[in-house]
């Protein structure tokens, strides 16, 4: 497959892949491009350490969506390019205001110690916001595409799992088990008997009775949007499943990053996701010979050497073989490195490659750039 | 702080952004204390596969296992630090068998906000009643602070209990002179933005901690002249369309000139806007890569870290 045909396909991009790997830098340039094609583009990053705007040169932007100026790049660009920082906080209120019959239930949910101190801090919870938001965005009929960003998660798919621990955590049967002492104003330890009075004392020792009767509370007041927050998971579950739905592998071409990416072929064909396959950056190419300096640039050198320091050529030639050493040294370990992984690929899978870029990407352009070398150059 | 100094503390976290180097940063750190005689744990957390497999030649378990002389290394599971927390706490084991075989507990402690990382942090605190030096390869960036900063939120949630004094003595600890969190960092734009953002973050939400200093990894030292490079630029322009091989070559003398430029660069900025120490270290194998293996990479690495601490000695 195409990636030209993947992005007029799907309607959902994931990239996933371990940290370092230039994951922001391709969701973006992928975002981009289709965008140049004419499709309605948004972008989302969940990364807590907020690189795309940096990668798209944007200073730095909230949960609003921000819209991204295509002018610079020349051409006919009549697709939008939208992008999109998750704010945890505000993704979890948004959640709630919607979930929330009236204003005082929201106020009383909002203001609950328990419910903030998720909202605001609690590890997880941001890839739980994240697919919240994504499910969001996907469904607003204001984008063709949206491109994920996933944060680099150190357990794999984590990500793909965040909407159940929060189903979790508010699962009915705990729900039941935990309010029904309450309900029937029945007071701790004097009436629950047998296993559940020993660990409703235990967790009453090991929490502390206030926090128990403030996650009581809090408790009480999801247990109405407990239907709610089901059907989203739910909802999002199937979003992932979706045939219009697409995870992409990215990766670097060496050891720890490779394995990673296996990992992550792994897992999704395990767990039936769509995955076309992967995206190899960071790439050394070479022409797969020895070159010699001193045969390929001739006299060059020595002739637009005249003003500089005596001997700054000869020196400079010795520096250019041995760095070309280097450089093929090690796009042989790379290449090697790929073929393994291309060992976990089935026959469908795509192995998409970007070389190692000179300078930083950090602009529209260089991200352009990066698009052609997954493309091929723009049409038109 | 210089870094015979931090060699010397008893708690060392190392996180930084994902794909810094920050698991051979550990490793190396935790070899070079062990060859010195301290008894070192090295301890990952609660991962699936654990990173410092391939940098230590064999896989850590919850209980330490040994991986060299005075070096042992430990996967903090959640699951089997809850069970040991909860050993410690409740006197009864009648009665933490029944909590653990509870499926809804089990479920109530999965999910509660903090239950997990309480019980890691405690788990690492833990061990530095048994070890002269305990190092933490943490998890990247966002997770690492989310972490770090649940002490707090445990002692803001909770009033009484167990979780909020172990919470306390975590803070204690924190708090102790002798425990250092190092930011790992590569010489990119990118990554120094990251860094940045990142040490500011601990700042605020985890003040205790002191970050004696930024590592920044992969880092080339100027050795090209102003006049080599100058000729590379020459070159690169004069020739541009004359054919791959003229590029090619010229493109791998380009890279080494454009990472001393970034390494200057992102010293210079470090320095400039957190103002702490930066300690750089030299890429390894060609271009930064990894050449000889893993293991072989951290004892560059440390052998790297010895090279600077007697440097600064004599200066």
């Amino acid at each position: 497959m195409k990636l030209g045909k993947l992005i007029d396909d799907s309607r959902l991009l994931i990239c996933v892949g371990s940290g370092g790997v230039g994951k922001t830098t391709t969701s973006a340039a992928i975002a981009l491009r289709a965008a140049r094609e004419g499709r309605r583009v948004l972008v989302l990053t969940i990364d807590p350490a907020k690189r795309l705007a940096n990668s798209l040169g944007l200073q730095r932007f909230g949960n609003d969506v921000k819209r991204i100026d295509l002018k610079t790049l020349g051409g006919e660009a009549d697709g939008e390019l939208w992008a999109m920082m998750l704010d945890n906080r505000r993704t979890f209120d948004d959640l709630i205001f919607r979930l929330t019959p009236d204003e005082d239930a929201r106020q009383r949910i909002l203001g609950n110690r328990v419910y903030r101190t998720i909202a605001d801090n609690v590890a997880g919870s941001q890839d739980y916001m994240a697919t919240e938001k994504l499910f969001d965005v996907v469904n607003s009929g204001k984008y063709d595409l949206v491109v994920l960003d996933t944060p680099p998660v150190k357990n794999a798919l984590d990500f793909l799992e965040a909407p159940g621990r929060l189903a979790r955590f508010t699962d009915e049967r705990i729900m039941k088990w935990f309010l029904t002492p309450y309900e029937e104003g029945r007071v701790f330890g004097k009436i629950l008997v047998g296993t559940s009075a020993v660990v409703f004392r235990l967790l009453a020792y090991i929490f502390g009775k206030e926090f128990l009767q403030e996650l009581n509370q809090f408790f009480i007041l999801f247990r109405d949007l407990y239907d709610g927050f089901r059907e989203r998971h739910e909802a999002v579950m199937e979003l992932f499943h979706s045939k219009d739905t697409a995870f992409l592998v990215v990766c670097a071409p060496n050891e720890p990053s490779i394995e990673v990416a296996t990992y992550f072929v792994d897992e999704l064909r395990a767990r039936r996701m769509p995955n076309p396959g992967v995206i190899v950056n960071q790439r050394h190419e070479t022409l797969g010979k020895g070159l010699d300096p001193n045969e390929v640039l001739g006299d060059r050198a020595d002739e637009l050497a005249e003003d500089l320091q005596p001997h700054t050529a000869a020196q400079l030639m010795a520096r250019l073989g041995a760095a070309h050493r280097r450089l093929r040294e090690l796009s042989e370990r790379e290449a090697a490195f790929v073929r393994e992984l291309r060992r976990h690929m089935s026959a469908v899978q795509v192995q998409w490659t970007v070389p190692r870029l000179q300078g930083e990407v950090h602009d529209l352009e260089a991200l352009d750039h990066v698009g052609d070398h997954l493309f091929g150059r723009v049409r038109g | 702080m210089r870094l015979a100094q931090l060699l010397r503390c008893r708690l060392i976290f190392v996180t930084g952004k994902g794909g810094t180097g920050k698991t051979s940063f550990a490793a190396a750190l935790a070899r070079l204390s062990a060859n010195r005689g301290r008894r070192v744990v090295i301890a990952e957390v609660d991962s699936h596969r654990p990173a410092l497999t391939s940098v230590l030649g064999r896989a850590p378990a919850y209980a330490p296992v040994s991986v060299g002389t005075n070096l042992d290394a430990s996967n903090v599971t959640w699951k089997e630090a809850l069970e040991e927390w909860l050993y410690h706490i409740i006197p009864a084991k009648r009665v933490v068998r029944l909590v653990l075989a509870n499926r809804i507990v089990q479920l109530f402690l999965e999910a509660t906000p903090g239950a997990r990382e309480t019980v890691i942090l405690s788990r690492l605190v833990t061990l530095l009643d048994h070890y002269d030096q305990v190092i933490v390869d943490m998890p990247a960036s966002g997770h690492a602070l989310s972490l770090l900063s649940v002490p707090h939120i445990a002692v803001r949630l909770m009033r009484t209990g167990p979780v909020r004094e172990r919470s306390e003595e975590v803070l204690e600890v924190f708090k102790d002179p002798r425990t250092a969190l190092i930011v790992m960092g590569l010489p990119e734009e990118m990554v120094v933005n990251e860094t940045i953002e990142l040490w500011q973050d601990l700042r605020k939400q985890v003040p205790e901690v002191q970050i004696p200093l930024v590592a920044l990894n992969r880092c080339a030292a100027p050795t090209l002249t102003v006049d080599e490079q100058t000729l590379i630029a020459r070159l690169a322009q004069a020739d541009h369309a004359e054919g791959d091989e003229v590029a090619e070559l010229l493109r791998a003398g380009s890279w080494e000139a454009d990472l001393e430029r970034a390494t200057a660069a992102a010293t210079e900025r470090l320095k400039a806007e957190i103002g702490t120490q930066v300690v750089s270290f030299p890429r390894l194998g060609a271009l930064g890569g990894f050449d000889g293996g893993p293991e072989r990479l951290v004892q560059q690495m440390a052998a790297a870290l010895a090279r600077y601490e007697l440097a600064e000695q004599n200066s």
